[in-house]
This record gives structure tokens, C-alpha cells and sequence, in this order.
């Protein structure tokens, strides 16, 4: 497997988290995640459409609170950049019945998608991480969590 | 312990929907079922984290693998649904 050479969090800017949302549900979850995609400048409008789109077909829901929004392949033309949104939002936003507390939303043209899907899993994973994750409060918090521990799964080998 | 190797069919590599359908037939099976790529710690089948947390895209081999009398039958079907190609045969 080829890796993303900084990693899931080298896709993230700063401004590109937001830990303070609120959503009604889960398109609107979308739209707020869209937006932040938007406005720093890594997508086109449209792809929050090819996002919907995306989610009405096969839901991003991934466990753990977690959910990973993106746009269907025919949306790949709209992204200007590879990159990552994290928007959290404490209230929770219903998301076909399981609550949402944070969206990891990916802009990735070619093969990058799987690279950064397998990363975001490897972290969610580790419920501690997980955890830590829904509960962020500061920038750097969630761009540690995102930051691959090869520790972690070091440990893991042993104990099998 | 029973094992299949089986090479991804799926033209997007075990994720999205070829991901969820395998994960769900892995919770269906009467045994626990793992699957892991090459030398790689081995993660629940039936877990849609643990799935997409191997990376595997088409042409990349797993191996699934499964203790007990009911393991074979198991293994067979999963090792069926990642050799096929599933969003090729069925129009979104």
C-alpha cells in the first residue's frame, strides 16, 4: 500500500476545523462540511451536490460517532486539491438514526481516497482515540489524532 | 484454523458498498471470521472499521480466516463475494 506522505493530517488545515457546529441532520451536516471545503478552497461548489449525492446512494456512517462524507467519483473533477475537513458537532446530528458528533469530510481525486479512508479507520479503531476525537475542544487535538501511532499498533501484534 | 486467499474483484478496491456488503455477510456467518492482507494483523470481518482499515483495493490479495465445524462454508462465501465484482453486476 502506497502512503499519503503527511498523512491524513498533512491533508487538514487548520482552518478547515471546525469543533463548535450545530446540524438539524445529516444533509445539513453535509452542507456544513461542503462549505468548509468550499471556502478553503480545496472544491467547487457543486461537489457539496456530488456529497449528497454520495450519501443518498451509501451511507458514510463509519461507527464510533464517526461519519466521512464525500463526493461520488463523477464529482472528482470539482476538487481543486486534495484535502480533509474535520467539523464536530456536540449536539450530535442524526445521521439515519445513529448520532453524529464528527464529520471527516474527504476531497480526494484518484486512489488518495483509499489511502485516507484506511488511515481514518486505523485511528477510529482505538476507541480511546475515537473517543478523544468526538470530544476535542482544540485544533491541535484533533490534528494529533489524526496523525498515524505506530505504537498503537505495535501493541495490538503483541496481544495476538 | 480454515483460510482462503482471494484477490479483490471490486474495480474501487474493498470499500464503499463492496465493503459494506461484505461486512454484512461476515455478520450473517455462524463463526467469527477474520481478514487480513499478507503479513498483517488480522482484524473482524464483520467490522466495516476493520475493513476499511486494510487499504485493499482491486487486484490486492486477503486471506479470510475461521475457526470451527461451520468455518468452510463461511469462508467459502465470503472468499465468493470479494472475487466478484459486485458493483459491476448490479446498476446503481
Amino acid at each position: 500500500m502506497r502512503s499519503v506522505p503527511d498523512g491524513a493530517a498533512g491533508l487538514l488545515a487548520r482552518d478547515a476545523i471546525r469543533l463548535d457546529a450545530w446540524a438539524g441532520g445529516r444533509d445539513h451536516a453535509i452542507r456544513i462540511c461542503g462549505q468548509v471545503l468550499v471556502d478553503t478552497g480545496a472544491v467547487a461548489p457543486a461537489y457539496i451536490d456530488a456529497m449528497l449525492e454520495r450519501e443518498r446512494s451509501i451511507s458514510t456512517y463509519l461507527g464510533e460517532g464517526v461519519a466521512i462524507p464525500h463526493g461520488t467519483s463523477g464529482g472528482r473533477d470539482l476538487i481543486h486539491r486534495d484535502a480533509l475537513a474535520v467539523v464536530r458537532f456536540p449536539d450530535g446530528a442524526d445521521w439515519d438514526g445513529n448520532p453524529v458528533t464528527v464529520c471527516i469530510a474527504i476531497a480526494a481525486r484518484g486512489d488518495g481516497h483509499m489511502e485516507i479512508l484506511a488511515e481514518l479507520a486505523q485511528v477510529l479503531m482505538d476507541p480511546d482515540r475515537a473517543r478523544a476525537l468526538r470530544e476535542a475542544t482544540e485544533d491541535e487535538q484533533v490534528l494529533a489524532l489524526l496523525t498515524p501511532d505506530t505504537e498503537t499498533r505495535e501493541e495490538e501484534e503483541d496481544s495476538v | 484454523m480454515a483460510e482462503r486467499n482471494v484477490v479483490i474483484a471490486a474495480a474501487q478496491g474493498l470499500h464503499a458498498r463492496p465493503a459494506q456488503l461484505f461486512v454484512q455477510a461476515a455478520a450473517r456467518q455462524p463463526v467469527p471470521v477474520s481478514i487480513r492482507v499478507g503479513d498483517g494483523a488480522p482484524v473482524p470481518a464483520n467490522s466495516i472499521l476493520g475493513v476499511l482499515s486494510l487499504g485493499a483495493r482491486q487486484g490486492t490479495e486477503v486471506t479470510l480466516a475461521a475457526e470451527g465445524d461451520a468455518a468452510g462454508p463461511a469462508l467459502d462465501e465470503l472468499a465468493g463475494l470479494l472475487a466478484r465484482d459486485l458493483d459491476a453486476e448490479q446498476p446503481a
